[in-house]
């Protein structure tokens, strides 16, 4: 990761990094995803949008190698991968950063960063090199500008935002190149949300990482990506540059999906519901 | 801690330094509290009146360790500890374990010569594992003497003597007495805690006593377990699963009381089943009284407690020219014939109230 | 509340007083500090209270009375932190001793009987730790019916009876029958686990698993591996401090040990600052617990409480401590959030 922050021109995003091509999952009678076709360019942030219930979490479980597809191809860099678990997903350099963030509140930050991929020293085997880890992580967070009084600090004394920065810098410092986030600003406030979008920003504008979001408020989403999509009861129901898109569309989009289904539901449309 | 609490910590950083030197001050004066508590006032060692003729002397300590120190046998045993303390004017700790552990027993002996008490007594119910402690504490110029339960023979352990009841003896002498009435079949003996040197010799008394006969009697051990819920279960079950036996006997307190109470339930006498034991639980000495047990042996608890004391005393009193000497409790057979003089009223001697009463 | 600001500046004047607070300040800031003057206050106490707790001799007694549980504390609170207990480590504490004595009355070799020995309190607890894992039965369950099995096993191999050690010679020695070995293995044990668990990656594995199990998975850490090989050390660890304690008392008995040894252990762990829903806890805090509970019962025997009283004085003793222990607790998270 670079200190200096450079902003790139929309048309250094590349070529594609995941692909996703017929992707179906089924949890007994209930199908939660069927045919996902999906898309993430490298140096693109793409913005999923979906209700609690779409299929969000299990797309991304999948996508990061928690869960297997039923069926359907998933390319990483135009190759085909069968990702049998998190630890392969990680050798394709996916890393997922999940709602609950998977953190330890007991560990510290140091702790929590390198979690899984301790760094040991050669002479004693097995002893953690706990200066070196300590210093990586105070070099790498500061590189992002994601403000923590300390590495020593244990995870559980942080404030949400900062639990969340910890979170996301955890996974760009192993090196990830597609960064999946689910739902990172959910159960957040306007100040601890700010100090998050300013990491995706420049995340963003560094270009380094590819980055797929997932979240059902789509007004902070449309600030900071380059596309959105929009996921509807495990089907992908559209795709569009954030550019060709707006607040109003979405919402406009939202509600005659809703009417829709009231409609079906009770053989008229409700009161027109307000915007969310 | 969300960051409301953080705010809230962050603004009055001194009180946390107070709170800790008055929270801590609480706590120890609660633990202070506890300990005043815990202090019986005959601890404190000043020299006091020498009861009766005997000259002024120290407040001697005796530690008397049991290994089952809850158990109601050993009742009359604190009661006489607290009689003889308040003549001869010394103190006693009773302490142990509750449930025949023998690290615990080891431990709290090990304490007691730490502690530099006056005198200690205990059950030994190890062949090995008292050798040591008893010795350490004989180095170290305290007495110690066993009662209730004595090291085996040849004997190693060094105490200076026992106090109780001749055990394997009193198994002998109840082998006599199933003799006298159980000619041939199935004989069980009811055992709470095997191998330990308290009711052990009993049965193996007992045991060879009957096998010397040379008459076809079976003699099976039930291992009944140290707890007295447990022991009548125990016996209950085993009676289910044997109801042709000719004897259920028992070497401890506990099984004689499980038995008793097994055979009025079941009316032994009517099916022609003998039974006897040892000790004189309430419960036991009903039983007698109504038919239901043959008899009980009694190794008079009180005693134990009352002369190991005095025997320690003299010894401290004396500057050892009165030595410790092995001293028999007594074995009484208790049946249904002078059964009524225990039952007659409740008496300390006994354990059944803590009232002194002359009994006449 | 007002009143305060004005308080900290007056105190803050003299030197000596900033300089209490700094030594203070850091002695609360440690996890296990709080334990370790609970029993410094403790030593004091009873020193006061009898003017001779404090001897060569006593030292001694209370190091056998801490050793075998502290050992046995050491492998317990690896199950705690990770969220997980087990009940039965009093009756591997029991049985494995006898395993080693049926070992070399067989005439195996002392090396080899006593990796016998050890292996079965391993096999134990791998049972128990595939029982929780694999078969998600509650561990508090699972280690529950395998101490009655234990237990009756034990019961049914030996009779019932109780038996010498097993003879080996001058091995016994280093095995437990010399005054100070067991509580050099105790401390050697707690070295060993210390470095485990603050200088390898197992150490954080473990505060993952009982801290956010579902994140620790998540973030690649095998939650089987860290939980089963915790119930294999704590089933070692408790047979182990079984032999010892046979060889220091020169006896076995099939009821040693059992539940009384195993709360002590767990008593001890959660005194020493592990919580018992999972996540925080260490060995030396276990190990200070343990020793402040054999400090407590050490010391009131010392005073000359007899056996009816007793429990009642130790139980108000350990909830005084535990108090204490609960605020000093506090203190150092508001201390750490400034």
């Amino acid at each position: 990761m670079t200190a200096a922050v450079d902003a790139l021109p929309p048309a250094a995003i590349g070529a594609p990094v995941l692909e996703v091509f017929g992707v179906s999952r089924s949890f007994g009678p209930v199908q939660a995803l069927s045919d996902i076709n999906l898309k993430l360019n490298a140096g693109e942030v793409l913005g999923l949008i979906g209700d609690n219930g779409a299929g969000k979490s299990t797309l991304l479980k999948i996508l990061s190698g928690f869960q297997s597809p039923d069926a359907g191809t998933i390319k990483v860099n135009g190759e085909e991968v069968q990702m049998r678990s998190v630890s392969s997903a990680r050798a394709l350099r996916i890393e997922c950063v999940y709602q609950d963030l998977a953190l330890i509140p007991q560990l510290t930050v140091w702790e929590n960063m390198f979690l899984g991929r301790e760094q040991a020293r050669r002479w004693p085997p097995f002893i953690l090199n706990g200066r070196a880890m300590r210093n990586e992580a105070r070099r790498s967070l500061e590189a992002m500008q994601v403000k923590i009084p300390s590495v020593g600090t244990e995870v559980g004394f942080l404030s949400g935002g900062q639990r969340q920065a910890v979170a996301i810098a955890r996974a760009v410092y192993s090196d990830a190149k597609i960064l999946l986030l689910d739902e990172p600003l959910a159960a957040m406030g306007v100040k601890e949300s700010s100090q998050v979008l300013g990491l995706l920003h420049r995340l963003r504008s560094a270009r380094q990482v590819s980055v797929l979001i997932v979240a059902h408020n789509y007004m902070q989403l449309v600030g900071i990506c380059d596309r959105i999509n929009l996921l509807r009861h495990g089907e992908i129901v559209m795709d569009v540059p954030v550019t060709e898109t707006s607040v109003e569309k979405l919402t406009q989009f939202m509600v005659d999906e809703y009417q829709e289904a009231t409609v079906a539901a009770t053989g008229s449309p409700g009161p027109a519901p307000q915007p969310k | 801690m969300d960051e409301v609490e953080l705010d809230k910590a962050k603004a009055t950083p001194g009180l946390s330094r107070r709170q800790f030197l008055t929270r801590t001050a609480m706590g120890g004066a609660g633990l202070a509290g506890v300990g005043l508590l815990a202090t019986p006032a005959n601890v404190i060692k000043a020299a006091t009146g020498g009861g009766g003729n005997f000259p002024t002397h120290p407040n001697w300590k005796f530690t008397f360790v049991n290994h089952v120190t809850t158990n109601p046998f050993f009742v009359p045993t604190t009661y006489a500890l607290q009689d003889a303390c308040s003549v001869l004017k010394v103190s006693y700790q009773w302490t142990g374990s509750t449930s025949s552990n023998v690290t615990n027993m080891v431990d709290s002996i090990n304490t007691a010569v730490s502690a530099g008490v006056d005198g200690i007594a205990t059950s030994i119910v190890d062949p090995t594992a008292f050798d040591a402690p008893i010795a350490n504490a004989l180095k170290a110029g305290i007495p110690v003497v066993s009662y209730n339960a004595d090291a085996p023979t040849p004997l190693v352990n060094q105490r200076m003597a026992y106090i109780g009841q001749d055990l394997y003896a009193s198994g002998q002498a109840m082998g006599d007495q199933i003799l006298k009435v159980v000619k041939e079949g199935l004989v069980a003996i009811g055992i709470a805690t095997p191998g330990q040197l308290n009711i052990q010799p009993r049965f193996d008394g007992a045991q060879a006593q009957i096998k010397a006969s040379g008459l076809p009697i079976t003699v099976e051990l039930v291992n009944t377990s140290a707890s007295v819920p447990n022991e009548l279960s125990i016996v209950e079950a085993y009676y289910l699963g044997h109801t042709t036996m000719k004897g259920f006997y028992a070497v401890d307190a506990g099984s004689g009381e499980g038995i008793a109470e097994t055979s009025r339930k079941y009316n032994f006498p009517s099916k022609g089943i003998h039974t006897g034991g040892f000790d004189l639980l309430p419960v036991t000495l009903t039983a007698i009284k109504d038919g239901f047990f043959g008899f009980t042996i009694d190794q008079q608890p009180y005693l134990q407690g009352f002369y190991p004391l005095v025997q320690l005393f003299l010894y401290k009193l004396s500057g050892g020219l009165m030595f410790p000497c092995d001293t028999s409790t007594g074995l009484k057979f208790v049946t249904k014939s002078n059964v009524g003089l225990y039952l007659k009223g409740k008496s300390r001697f006994e354990g059944s109230t803590s009232k002194e009463l002359l009994i006449k | 509340m007002s009143s305060e600001p004005v308080t900290t500046t007056r105190l803050q004047r003299g030197t000596g007083w900033a300089r209490l607070r700094k030594l203070v300040g850091s002695v609360v800031g440690r996890r296990e500090a709080g334990i370790l003057v609970v029993a410094v206050a403790l030593t004091i106490y009873f020193q006061i209270i009898t003017g001779r707790f404090i001897s060569g001799s006593n030292f001694i007694t209370v190091t056998q009375l801490t050793a075998a549980t502290a050992i046995i504390a050491c492998g317990e609170v690896l199950l705690l932190i990770c969220g997980e207990i087990d009940l039965s480590v009093g009756n591997t504490f029991a049985l494995v001793p006898f395993i080693l004595l049926f070992c070399t009355q067989a005439d195996m070799p002392l090396p080899l009987a006593m990796i016998v020995s050890l292996a079965v309190g391993g096999v134990i607890g791998f049972i128990n730790g595939c029982v929780t894992v694999f078969l998600k039965v509650p561990s508090f369950v699972a280690t529950l019916g395998m101490l009655f099995l234990l237990n009756g096993l034990t019961l049914t191999i030996t009779n019932g009876y109780p038996s010498a050690a097993p003879t080996v010679g001058q091995a016994s020695v280093v095995l437990g029958s010399a005054p100070a070995s067991e509580i050099l293995w105790a401390v050697g044990i707690l070295i060993l686990m210390q470095l485990l668990l603050t200088r390898t990656r197992f150490g954080p594995h473990v505060i993952a698993v009982g801290g956010n199990m579902m994140g620790a998975r998540e973030s690649g850490v095998s939650v089987p591996f860290v939980k089963i090989a915790s119930f294999v050390m704590a089933g070692v660890l408790a047979g182990f401090a079984g032999i010892l304690d046979s060889f220091r008392v020169g006896s076995i008995d099939p009821l040693q040990g059992g539940t009384e040894i195993m709360f002590m252990a767990v008593a001890g762990a959660v005194i020493g600052g592990t919580a018992l829903t999972g996540g925080s806890g260490t060995v030396v805090g276990a190990f200070l617990g343990v020793v402040v509970l054999s400090l407590l019962n050490d010391g009131f025997t010392f005073i000359g409480i007899s056996a009816f009283a007793f429990d009642i004085i130790l139980g108000g003793a350990i909830l005084v401590v535990m108090v204490v222990n609960v605020y000093l607790g506090r203190l150092r998270i508001r201390r750490l959030s400034q």
